[in-house]
């Protein structure tokens, strides 16, 4: 399979890989065949080489712009001047797709660079569906949220997180991005069924899946999953993407990869094999591809 | 559950967390974990120099300590650490190596001229139309990647040689100073070089805002015979200078 040669709405194009700085000249450099690029908004938020290298790339893949840092469940309200800047970023870039995370990162105006979970309430809910209304408002354009991975549930948290999400893109219009190893790693930590949180979301809300590997550590006896991206993707992991497929039909899909990052042609391979699997999936087959 | 994270108060946040089979206080380590090790690799990227010469363990101590004290104020990570060499400063198990503290200042200031905004060159046509009595009034304005460091010791050096390509024989003496460096974005690369002492003392007055007139006078309180017109016609042929302005200040010197 050669995405080259393929049509441009062939599902192979639909998978796309993470683009970091190490890869940088050597995706610029080599011009791999994968369907599309997505970098992280917080680390081109500056000016020299790096945003300049990007509107290089920019010419020759489709890029989604992935945030990490605006904290959509701040209860302080958006930070103006971060938002300005990503703003800034999406009119230079013009990207497929922008996303951002169901989570919070900033209090009090200290940035704790960590995706941190918030309490599943009605008002919690209010208040992340300003957030995103805000957001989209400033963007101009629809915005995809991510389910986080999670290693903790707060008490008093009365929605389940699949019905959040769902509300959520019903009042402020926005999309969801599944992260299919989130679904895992979170179903795993904190007990309950990823197949049927999968079939709790609105599957017409689903505008993009990410893919990525996770460590096993043990905490006090137990197995934790972390979502380290420091590995191919879990066995397991395909099969829930294949049924996400299934149910959310031919999705763009992202491979990430963070922690140990390995050379491009391992991130190159991971994407060919979810491609193999937009493919089966768009033929309505069942997928059983390797 | 911020102060949790950042080890100042580990109790109050526990009893909102459920254990689902696992001790709440395990559950948020995980995060705390994740938050601390983000932070110090952060850290790591920004100032490679520093952990070489410390030792990694030793800069994994400085930086836990240094993440507690100051967490980052925004979610661009290239953009936290700007307060790290003035911590090591005060930092008590770094008392030993006063000159550390300087690096990390030359690093800090590599490290935002890589990413500082971009800006384009004034061209010098642009300064033909100031008058002659206003010309005493003007304000440069100077690429926003460059940054002014004076140091009693020879930071450049020890810099050089805590590089991965650097012979591990080589000896520098850190008290052959002081330097006076300007380090600024050249195209893609981070380049650094010495100035002599009215060149720094005119450039680095220029650079924070000071009137020509003021900036002039300082230099050539240090060299007398300083070359003016033609020190600044190096500064627009390095590409230097990105706009000007004409202070409003008619005064003497400040």
């Amino acid at each position: 399979m050669t995405i080259g040669g393929a049509p441009p709405d062939a599902p192979e194009r639909l998978a796309g890989i993470g683009l970091r700085a190490a890869h940088v000249a050597e995706v610029m450099a080599t011009r791999p065949p994968v369907g599309w690029l997505e970098i992280h908004a917080e680390n081109y938020m500056g000016g020299g080489p790096g945003p300049s290298r990007l509107d290089t790339v920019r010419r020759d893949y489709a890029v989604a712009v992935h945030g990490v840092g605006l904290s959509l469940g701040s209860a302080e309200g958006l930070d103006g001047g971060h938002l300005e800047r990503l703003r800034r970023l999406v009119e230079r870039l013009e990207p497929v797709r922008v996303s951002e995370h169901l989570s919070w990162s900033v209090s009090g105006g200290v940035y704790l660079n960590h995706l941190l979970p918030l309490p599943y309430t009605a008002e919690a809910l209010a208040r992340v569906a300003d957030n995103v209304a805000r957001c989209q408002e400033r963007l101009g354009r629809r915005l995809l949220v991510e389910n986080p991975s999670s290693y903790l549930r707060l008490r008093g948290s009365t929605i389940p997180e699949p019905e959040f999400l769902g509300e959520l893109a019903r009042r402020t219009g926005c999309g969801l991005l599944c992260d299919v190893n989130n679904v895992y790693v979170s179903a795993a930590n904190l007990g309950f069924d990823a197949e049927r949180y999968l079939d709790a979301l609105p599957a017409a809300a689903v505008g993009e899946i990410h893919l990525a590997g996770h460590a096993v550590n043990d905490a006090d006896g137990r197995a934790i999953l972390i979502d380290d991206h420091g590995s191919r993707v879990a066995e397991p992991v395909w099969r829930l993407y294949e049924r996400a497929l299934a149910r959310f039909g031919s999705v763009p899909t992202l491979v990430e990869w963070d922690t140990d990052l390995p050379p491009l042609a391992v991130l190159l391979d991971e994407a060919r094999a979810a491609g193999r699997r937009l493919v089966a999936a768009s033929r309505g087959s069942g997928v059983r591809a390797a | 559950m911020r102060e949790a994270l950042l080890e100042r108060d580990g109790a109050s946040i526990l009893a909102a967390i459920e254990g689902d089979g696992l001790a709440p206080g395990a559950r948020l380590a995980i995060y705390r974990h994740h938050v601390f090790a983000t932070l110090t690799a952060a850290l790591e990227t920004t100032y490679p120099a520093v952990r070489h010469l410390v030792d990694p363990r030793f800069f994994g101590y400085a930086a836990h300590a240094y993440i507690a004290a100051q967490p980052p104020a925004g979610p661009c990570l290239a953009e936290y650490g700007a307060t790290f060499p003035g911590f090591l400063a005060a930092f008590p198990a770094c008392a030993h190596l006063p000159w550390l503290p300087d690096v990390a200042r030359l690093e800090w200031a590599m490290n935002a001229a890589l990413v500082a905004a971009d800006a384009a060159t004034l061209d010098p046509a642009a300064l033909g139309e100031i008058g002659a009595p206003a010309a005493a009034r003007l304000v440069l304005r100077l690429h926003p990647s460059v940054t002014y460091l004076e140091s009693p010791w020879a930071i450049d050096r020890v810099w050089r040689a805590s590089q991965p390509d650097a012979d591990p024989d080589e000896r520098v003496d850190v008290a052959a100073g002081p330097v006076r460096l300007e380090i600024r974005r050249a195209g893609d690369d981070v380049v650094y070089r010495r100035l002599d002492a009215p060149a720094f003392a005119l450039r680095r007055a220029l650079g924070t805002g000071r009137a020509l007139r003021d900036a002039a006078a300082g230099a050539l309180g240090l060299d007398p015979a300083l070359d003016l017109a033609g020190a600044l016609a190096d500064l627009l042929a390095e590409d230097l200078v990105v706009g000007f302005g004409v202070s409003e200040d008619d005064g003497g010197s400040a």
